[in-house]
């Protein structure tokens, strides 16, 4: 089979999503029936029997073709599509799973909140969600306009500075749904990617459980340890936050539980030791004007160190 | 009737009424006033299409050939504008 | 019959005439109409040369603009390809879309129509020739130097759509946004000067007895496409003006923090954005229904529809712009307005597809090169136009909005809807303006390659969409599944561009300018353009009794080169044209037209460099090139609005009519009149913002201190109001020097700067910062526009008292009077309005 057959919005996961690949399926058909018509039509127009060519050739044959047929059809798309637009903006139940996420450039800050929605646990670039439990997400930007887009689990809906836009999405099956900003947001817009992980509920509650034990405790990693040390001498912790820990900045991502990511650099590069190292030394090569300035002077051993230090956040 | 207002009657009719509805929706933002206000200026609005449509209905007396053919083409604005109003006030009976 | 104007229509039957004109009648056209030759050439006004100017810089911005577009698809070929960084690629895609829509789309069709509009309803030339030229000028200038950033890297890298706050000062700080948003406004101008001219000129120049209802449908088209500029671009016009102020001076418009809000960019914008893409392809459609009754061989089957759809393209194109704001959270209700308003607004595409399809089942069509590009043209528009319908449903957008289905889907409609009938359009009138056709045998080629190569190209770029490509993204990774597709495209996209390398091949064989002795009507059209013509247009302008006279009447070529109908000579001994009533084309008046001028050349040249030295900041030569650019347009406006010495003149069959006719039927009025509309919109969307803004922040207004002065404000816009009727009444009822016009009108000026005097000051006084507060910074964009209207009547007033110095001003009524009157009086009344809202709206303004 074709890669990447059938494309993600042809391949819903969730309910939301569901809904719209089937509209899409409509209106492909709807689509490939009209053109039919129209070539058939002007087929006959050109080079059809003449006792044809005569009917087709007056102003009722504008009227029914034109008007009439073009008129039905979209009626008729009409109500389904305004149909669909409410049951896709149902109102929310009230019990749903939270969490914000904010568009920065070019990176997403994640925070879940709990029912009173305060925020409870940061992450970055990465949103785990249980099985079949509808979410909803609080979209906000820090700077520019972003579109908060997973294709297989819902549409896509912008953040835009000053505003709060909710979307919500489900997943029905357990898996790794990749997304991607959709709103160009300058400089490495397409290097901007999201992952939303689906877990089954229970495994779900586990994960959360353990975050929550260490977003509260002192890190994992001794302090004492070489990386720990680099992370503040080297000026990461300038930016970065790591929980427990003095690292307490809020410019870039919460790398408090980094090791565990399925990727790195904003969804684009697959996370393990060479990667990271590789982002830490010359994230500029990577990703061309990202926030994160180049550490190319620092020796290879040290940035070996932080590598080390930062997988083992989880 | 003044040919521009027969030319161009049918279309005026829909573009107030859309700009009257997005005033609605916009001055009432998720508001149930907004489709009830929405549903109201449709029904004047089909009126005066309507109307245009009757008033072209005349067309038949006409021995010119430019007046004759403004209520042709006045006739024709009336019943599209008819078809999009009932359109543009669908969205206050379905979502 | 029926009388639009009190002029008996019986009359035009005395045409054609049978007597022989006298000798010389046709030397003497050439010699009025001689177009200077050497360096002078560049100072031509004549729409041939301007026409072919303007169509010819509106390709190779074309070419430009499809050269990015080749580099890009290179880059996107493969994964992480290198051959464009990333800086480099987002200014290619920014340029690309803007030139495409700016520099190329609208100006095109402008082009076009300045080029055939005045053969088509046989008028000697456009109304306003020299401000054609300026038009032209302005836009080669501001063009040439608005692609130019890019070899500097300078170029705008914001998108074409311009969203801010990326294009805010926080976000962009190179002047790469000034470029585009200066060298846009800029052109703006220049498309807005030529879309007066066309509105005018389809309304008043028209050859008698072309009523509406005999009209060449491309003329209805231009009519509404120009109409729609008029309405659309104030939009956009105000959108960069906000956004540079709030660059420029910090005033924040769309700054949320301080009360302001991206999305109303959004909606300005998209105000002006969908419309245009139909200002885009209504003339290309009206190009496709005149090419389509040639080729079909009759007349075009209900052409009353047509009319009808062209019409409501344009009125319900206004209902859809928030489809582009599908995915920013607006309510669910306003959305859904807009997606039934895109569902009605392809329902006059579809009256005009079946238009075609029922003309050519009624004629008997040929096949050619022309013939192919429309069929391939319908095909395409036809997929776009589906793809359209998609989109507009609400859900499906969700999902599609800025990703490669909507690439694929907008190219669809623009190439099917615009490139391919352009193409048609270039090898059908060819013949207008070259003394040799295009090659059929080449042209096959290059309509097989450019069809094949542009569905290679987009079709599969709607599954890379479905598969979930964003837009403007320079690259992919590996891991993606778009590679196939991507490769794809990008052979398509060269398979485009040696179509169009072999049009290059086929012109530079074949096109040779001419303007007397052109291969002619090669395909056997049935208009007017098909006339044999000179630069003087026609010999004689023909009496028109049907849509396509030349197939109805065999001995009509025949007699207007013999000069039996009207106009045959010059007997003003200048440029001269018909004009007519709008509905009916009844003969009113000959109008003198100004002949070539350095002026409006100088004028564009400094108004260019006003513009682009004030992108790169250097503000004392902008200021200095602004000021200069006054006395070029005062010049070149100084030797129009002159009776001349013939106070009527014959214009055959000893029809009579006046050379110099005031009032609101003249060409002058109608102009002002549509200047001021374009004002207004630029008002009324200020108006819109107001309330806007006001509706996402009401808690952060406050009601204004400087209540009190709305009195003097007031008082000095109505004494103005009130000494500009007296002027006039003054005018027309004595004789006294000493009460001179000029005298109310200097006065009247003194009283407008006064007002607006005294409300800037009040404003300067009161507690509102405009760099803290987006109401008080829309407060002073109100006055800012104010300022610019006061500053021009100040300049009209002095230019009238010196015309009036001269002893150029006729009574009892003059033109440039009533021009310089009706500004004036908008301004006092907008003035009012301003000082009146500012202080007053909201209602009730929250302590």
């Amino acid at each position: 089979m074709l890669d990447g057959w059938p494309p993600p919005i042809l391949d819903p996961a969730g309910p939301d999503a569901w809904a719209i690949a089937t509209l899409a399926w409509v209106l492909l058909a709807m689509a490939a029936l009209v053109l039919g018509v129209v070539l058939a039509a002007m087929w006959l127009a050109l080079s059809g029997r003449p006792e044809l060519r005569a009917r087709l050739g007056g102003t009722k044959a504008i009227w029914i073709g034109g008007v009439a047929f073009p008129v039905v059809v979209l009626s008729l798309l009409l109500v389904y599509g305004l149909s669909l637009t409410r049951t896709q903006s149902a109102p929310l139940r009230g019990d749903e799973m939270r969490a914000r996420v904010t568009g920065e450039m070019w990176w997403w800050r994640v925070a879940y909140l709990d029912q009173q929605r305060r925020p409870v646990l940061h992450d970055a670039n990465e949103l785990h969600i249980p099985v079949g439990r509808p979410v909803v997400l609080e979209l906000e930007s820090g700077d520019v306009i972003h579109s908060f887009w997973v294709p297989r689990l819902a549409g896509k809906l912008d953040m835009i500075p000053g505003r709060r836009n909710i979307i919500r999405i489900q997943a029905d099956q357990p898996g790794v749904f990749g997304g991607q900003c959709a709103e160009y947001c300058g400089g490495p817009h397409a290097l901007m990617g999201f992952v939303v992980v689906a877990h089954p509920q229970q495994r779900f509650d586990q994960l959360m459980r353990s975050r929550l034990a260490r977003a509260a405790a002192a890190s994992a990693t001794p302090q004492a340890a070489q990386g720990a040390r680099l992370f503040q001498s080297s000026g990461c912790a300038a930016c970065h936050r790591i929980a427990g820990t003095p690292a307490n900045g809020l410019a870039g991502p919460d790398l408090t539980f980094v090791g565990s990511r399925r990727t790195l650099g904003a969804g684009i590069l697959p996370n393990n030791r060479g990667t990271m190292m590789g982002w830490i030394a010359n994230s500029q090569a990577i990703k061309p004007e990202n926030r994160m300035p180049p550490y190319t002077l620092l020796p290879g051993e040290d940035i070996s160190a932080l590598a080390e230090y930062l997988e083992a956040q989880r | 009737m003044n040919a521009w207002v027969l030319l161009l009657g049918g279309l005026t009719v829909w573009a107030i009424h859309f700009f009257l509805l997005y005033s609605f929706a916009s001055l009432f933002p998720g508001q149930e006033i907004a489709r009830i206000l929405t549903l109201a200026a449709t029904a004047p609005a089909l009126a005066v299409d309507a109307l245009l449509l009757w008033a072209a209905a005349g067309r038949a007396f006409q021995t010119d050939e430019l007046d004759r053919w403004v209520y042709d083409v006045s006739a024709t604005g009336a019943a599209l504008s008819f078809i999009a109003v009932i359109w543009q006030a669908l969205p206050a009976l379905l979502v | 019959m029926n009388s639009e104007t009190g002029f008996d229509p019986e009359l035009l039957n005395r045409f054609p005439t049978s007597e022989e004109r006298p000798k010389g009648e046709v030397e003497e056209l050439n010699r009025i109409w001689a177009a200077p030759s050497g360096w002078a050439r560049l100072t031509v006004v004549n729409n041939n040369y301007i026409g072919i100017f303007y169509t010819g810089t509106a390709f190779l911005f074309f070419l430009l603009a499809g050269a990015l577009a080749l580099v890009m698809r290179t880059q996107l070929a493969l994964p992480l390809n290198g051959i464009l960084p990333q800086e480099t690629y987002n200014q290619f895609f920014t340029m690309h879309g803007t030139m495409m829509m700016f520099l190329f789309a609208v100006p095109m069709m402008e082009a076009i129509g300045i080029l055939l509009l005045p053969q088509m309803l046989a008028a000697r030339d456009l109304p306003f020739p020299r401000l054609s030229a300026y038009a032209f000028w302005a836009y080669f200038v501001g063009g040439l130097s608005f692609f130019a950033s890019l070899f500097f890297g300078l170029a705008p890298n914001g998108g074409w759509f311009m969203y801010p706050p990326l294009t805010s000062i926080t976000y962009s700080p190179g002047i790469n946004a000034d470029f585009w948003l200066l060298g846009i406004g800029f052109i703006e101008i220049s498309a807005i000067a030529g879309a007066i001219e066309i509105l005018v000129g389809v309304l008043k120049t028209r050859a008698p007895g072309m009523t509406l209802a005999r009209m060449p449908i491309f003329a209805w088209a231009m009519l509404v496409f120009a109409g729609m500029i008029i309405i659309a671009f104030p939009a956009v016009i105000l959108g960069t003006l906000l956004l540079e102020f709030e660059r420029a001076l910090n005033w924040p418009f769309f700054d949320a923090a301080r009360g302001g809000d991206p999305l109303l960019w959004q909606h300005l914008f998209w105000f002006f954005g969908h419309p245009e893409v139909y200002i885009i392809f209504l003339p290309a459609a009206g190009l496709l229904s005149m090419m389509v009754s040639t080729f079909a061989r009759t007349e075009l089957v209900g052409y009353h529809l047509i009319v009808l759809a062209i019409l409501a393209t344009a009125f319900i194109s206004f209902g859809v712009w928030a489809h582009h704001m599908f995915t920013t959270g607006m309510p669910d209700l306003s959305i859904s307005f807009f997606s039934a308003a895109s569902m009605a607004v392809s329902v006059p595409a579809g009256i005009q597809v079946f238009a075609w399809i029922a003309t050519f089942a009624t004629g008997r069509p040929r096949y050619n090169t022309p013939t192919l590009f429309l069929l391939g043209a319908l095909i395409t528009f036809v997929m776009g136009g589906l793809t359209g319908v998609m989109v507009a449903l609400v859900p499906f957008d969700w999902q599609v909005h800025d990703s490669h289905f909507i690439v694929a889907h907008l190219h669809y409609v623009l190439i099917g809807g615009a490139v391919f009938p352009m193409f048609a359009a270039f090898y059908y009138w060819m013949g207008m303006t070259s003394s040799r056709a295009l090659s059929e045998r080449l042209g096959t080629w290059v309509f097989w390659l450019m069809f094949a190569g542009m569905h290679i190209t987009f079709l599969p770029m709607h599954l890379t969409g479905l598969m979930g490509m964003p837009r403007r993204v320079y690259t992919y990774l590996p891991e993606s599944d778009w590679m196939a597709t991507n490769l794809i495209s990008t052979i398509g996209a060269f398979t485009l561009g040696a179509g169009i390398l072999l049009f290059l091949v086929d012109l530079a064989r074949n096109f040779r300018f001419t303007v007397e002795d052109d291969a002619g009507n090669v395909y056997g059209g049935g208009t007017l353009e098909w006339l044999p013509t000179g630069l003087y247009s026609t010999r004689s302008i023909p009496v028109v009794r049907s849509r396509s006279p030349l197939w109805d009447d065999p001995n009509i070529c025949e007699d207007v080169e013999k000069g039996r109908y009207l106009l045959p000579n010059a007997p003003t001994g200048h440029r001269e044209t018909i004009i007519t009533s709008p509905l009916r084309a009844e003969p009113q008046y000959l109008q003198i037209m100004p002949g070539p001028s350095p002026w409006p050349l100088l004028a564009a040249l400094f108004t260019a460099g006003f513009f682009v030295l004030l992108t790169i900041q250097a503000y004392t030569p902008a200021v200095i090139s602004g000021v200069l650019t006054i006395p070029c347009v005062l010049r070149w406006l100084w030797e129009t609005d002159r009776p001349v010495a013939v106070r009527t003149a014959d214009v055959g069959a000893g029809i009579r009519l006046p050379t110099y006719v005031t009032g609101p039927s003249t060409h002058g009025w109608w102009a002002t009149i549509i200047l001021l509309i374009v004002v207004f919109m630029i008002f009324l969307m200020t108006v819109f913002s107001w309330f806007f803004l006001y509706g996402i922040h009401p808690r952060l207004w406050s009601a204004p201190d400087n209540l009190l002065s709305l009195v003097p404000v007031l008082g000095g816009y109505g004494a103005a109001a009130g000494l500009l009727f007296l002027g006039r009444h003054l005018l027309a009822r004595t004789k006294s020097t000493h009460w001179s016009p000029a005298t109310q009108i200097l006065l009247a000026a003194i009283a407008l700067v006064a007002a607006f005097g005294i409300d800037l000051w009040s404003w300067r006084e009161s507690a509102l910062d405009p760099e803290l507060s987006a109401q008080a910074a829309l407060t002073f964009a109100f006055l800012s526009q104010q300022g610019l209207l006061v500053a021009i009547t100040a300049i009209m007033a002095l230019y009238l008292a010196l015309r009036n110095a001269r002893a150029m001003i006729t009574r009892p009524r003059n033109t440039t009077f009533d021009v310089v009157f009706l500004f004036m009086l908008y301004t006092a009344g907008q003035g009012s309005v301003t000082a009146v809202l500012t202080r007053l709206a909201p209602a009730g303004f929250p302590a």
